[in-house]
C-alpha cells in the first residue's frame, strides 16, 4: 500500500510527455481556478437557474395541491348531491307509492260506488220494469176480461138469439168472470 | 483502443491516462492544465445546460393551460427528478426546511457542477486530440506543437487533488460561517467540547483532548470530502485504464496475435463493464461530496430546531433525522 502510495505521489513528468504533473502535486494555480469557476457557477446558477425551478416546482406544488383540494370539494358536494338525490328518490318513490294506493284506493272507491249504483239502478228498473209488466198484464187482463164478456155476450145473444138486458149481462159477465178465475 | 491509450500517456502505465498535463507555465503560482480548461468548458456547459432547463421547468405562460406546469423533454425531467429527490428526499429531512432553503442552491450547485466534471471524465477527449495531433504531427495550434501526445482539454477536473481540495475549502468555509451565525463563539467552542464543559467537573480532564480532536475532525472532514472524490475519480479511471493497456502491454512483451487479440477483447468487455461502473461511481461521489457537506452544515445547526422542523415532517419515505445523521456521519468518519 505504500509502494503504491509511493508510486502514486512520483508520478511524475516522464520522459516522454515531459509536462505531465504528478498525481499529488498541489497546483496552487489550478486550485485558485476551480474555487473562482465553481463560485462564478455558482452564482450564475443561483442568480439564473435554481429560482426558476424552484418557484416552478413550488408552483406545481400548489397546483398540484389546489386541484387535489378541488377534487376533494367536488367530491363532497357530489356525495352531498348524491345524497340529497338518494333522499329525493326516496321521498317521490313514499310519495309515488302513496299516490298509487290512493289511487288505487280512489278507484276501487269509485268502482263500488259505480257498481252500487248501476245495482241501485237496475233494481229500480227491474222494478220498474216489473210494475209495469204487472199493469200491463193487469191491463191486458182487464181488456181480455171486457173482449171475453163482450164476445160472450155476443156469442150468448147469438145463441140464444134474443137480446138481454143490463141486468143479465152483468150477471152473465161476473158469472163468466168468475168461471174465468176458476179457470186460472 | 489500447495503443490510443498507450500513446496518451506512459508506455505501459495506466497513470498516463489520469495525470493532468501542463499546457502553459505561469511560475511559482503553478501551470495552466488541461484539466484547467476542461473544468472551465465543463463550467460553461453546465450553466448553459441547467439555464436551458430552467426554462422548461419553470411554469410557463398562462397561455398554455395546464400544460405550463409539465416539464418538457426527458433531459429536463431527468434534472428535475434528480433535483426533486435530493431536496425532498436527502436534504430537508437532513437539514430541516429552513436551512433546506437557505442552502440549496450551494448545495445543488455543488452536485451538479461535481458530476459535470466526473462525466467529462469519462469522455475520450484527449485520445481524440491524440489522434488529431498525430495526423497534424510537426504543426502549431496557439503556440502548441501537435504531436501525438497532444491534448489541450480533456480528463477528470475531480480527479485533481488541488481541484477537489479547492471545493472542499468552500465547503469549509461554509459550514464555518453557518457554525458561527448559529451557534456563536462559545457554542461553537462549546460543540468542540461536546458540551462536556456543562458536565460533571471530573469531566474537564478530558476537554482538552476532545478539544484538539474535535478541532483536527473540523479540518479532516473537509480534507476527507477532497481526498474521497480525488480518490474515486483516479481509482476508477486508473482501473479502466489498466484493462484497456492489457492487449498493448501483452503486445510489448511479445505476446502472439491471437493471444493479444483474445486478452484485448476479454479485457474491453471488463471495461466497457467498469464505464457503466463509473457513470455510477460520477452521480455517486458528486452526491457524497454534497451530502456529506449537507450534514457537516446541519450537524453545527441548532438541534432543537432539527427536531422541531421534524416534528411537522409528515414524509413517510423519510428516514428518521437521527438516523439519517448517525449514518452520515459513520460514512464521514
Amino acid at each position: 500500500m505504500a509502494e503504491l502510495f509511493i508510486t502514486l505521489a512520483s508520478a511524475a513528468p516522464s520522459g516522454e510527455g515531459g509536462e505531465k504533473a504528478g498525481l499529488l502535486d498541489f497546483n496552487v494555480l489550478a486550485n485558485v481556478t476551480g474555487i473562482a469557476v465553481f463560485l462564478i457557477s455558482l452564482a450564475l446558477l443561483a442568480k439564473f437557474v435554481w429560482p426558476k425551478i424552484v418557484q416552478g416546482l413550488e408552483d406545481r406544488n400548489e397546483k398540484i395541491l389546489a386541484e387535489i383540494r378541488s377534487a376533494e370539494e367536488a367530491r363532497e358536494q357530489a356525495n352531498s348531491a348524491l345524497a340529497d338525490y338518494e333522499r329525493e328518490l326516496s321521498r317521490a318513490r313514499e310519495e309515488s307509492s302513496k299516490m298509487i294506493a290512493d289511487a288505487k284506493a280512489q278507484a276501487k272507491a269509485l268502482a263500488d260506488e259505480l257498481r252500487e249504483k248501476n245495482e241501485q239502478e237496475l233494481s229500480e228498473r227491474m222494478a220498474r220494469a216489473s210494475a209495469d209488466i204487472e199493469s200491463a198484464k193487469a191491463s191486458a187482463v182487464s181488456e181480455l176480461h171486457a173482449q171475453a164478456a163482450e164476445l160472450a155476450s155476443v156469442m150468448a145473444e147469438k145463441i140464444l138469439d134474443r137480446e138481454i138486458n143490463v141486468q143479465d149481462q152483468k150477471k152473465l159477465l161476473e158469472e163468466s168472470l168468475a168461471e174465468l178465475g176458476r179457470m186460472n | 483502443m489500447d495503443l490510443l491509450l498507450a500513446k496518451a500517456g506512459e508506455p505501459h502505465t495506466p497513470l498516463g491516462h489520469v495525470l493532468d498535463k501542463t499546457l502553459l507555465d505561469v511560475g511559482v503560482i503553478g501551470d495552466l492544465t488541461m484539466q484547467m480548461t476542461t473544468m472551465v468548458m465543463g463550467a460553461i456547459l453546465l450553466v448553459f445546460l441547467l439555464s436551458r432547463s430552467a426554462k422548461r421547468i419553470q411554469t410557463g405562460s398562462e397561455a398554455e393551460g395546464n400544460e405550463r406546469y409539465i416539464t418538457k423533454g426527458r433531459f429536463n425531467q431527468l434534472i428535475e427528478a434528480i433535483i426533486v429527490y435530493l431536496r425532498d428526499v436527502m436534504i430537508e429531512p437532513v437539514m430541516g426546511e429552513k436551512d433546506t432553503k437557505r442552502y440549496l442552491p450551494f448545495l445543488l450547485s455543488l452536485f451538479f457542477f461535481i458530476l459535470t466534471m466526473n462525466l467529462l471524465g469519462i469522455i475520450p477527449l484527449p485520445d481524440v486530440q491524440n489522434i488529431i495531433g498525430k495526423i497534424f504531427d510537426g504543426q502549431t495550434f496557439f503556440g502548441l506543437k501537435m504531436n501525438d501526445h497532444f491534448a489541450v482539454i480533456g480528463g477528470t477536473p475531480t480527479s485533481n487533488i488541488s481541484i477537489t481540495f479547492g471545493l472542499a475549502v468552500i465547503s469549509f468555509i461554509l459550514i464555518q460561517i453557518h457554525s458561527f451565525r448559529e451557534l456563536g463563539i462559545l457554542g461553537w467552542l462549546d460543540h468542540l467540547t461536546c458540551g462536556l464543559c456543562r458536565g460533571p467537573k471530573f469531566l474537564l480532564l478530558v476537554v482538552p483532548v476532545v478539544f484538539v480532536v474535535e478541532l483536527a475532525g473540523v479540518f479532516i472532514k473537509p480534507i476527507a470530502l477532497a481526498i474521497r472524490l480525488f480518490a474515486n475519480m483516479v481509482g476508477g479511471h486508473v482501473l479502466l485504464a489498466t484493462l484497456l493497456l492489457f492487449g498493448s502491454d501483452f503486445m510489448f512483451r511479445g505476446a502472439s496475435p491471437g493471444a493479444v487479440t483474445a486478452i484485448s477483447l476479454v479485457s474491453g468487455l471488463a471495461a466497457v463493464v467498469i464505464t457503466f461502473l463509473e457513470i455510477f461511481v460520477a452521480f455517486l461521489q458528486a452526491f457524497i461530496f454534497m451530502f456529506l457537506t449537507a450534514v457537516f452544515i446541519s450537524l453545527m445547526s441548532h438541534g432543537d430546531e432539527h427536531d422541531h422542523d421534524h416534528e411537522h415532517d409528515s414524509e413517510p419515505i423519510s428516514p428518521p433525522f437521527h438516523e439519517n445523521h448517525e449514518g452520515a456521519v459513520k460514512a464521514a468518519h
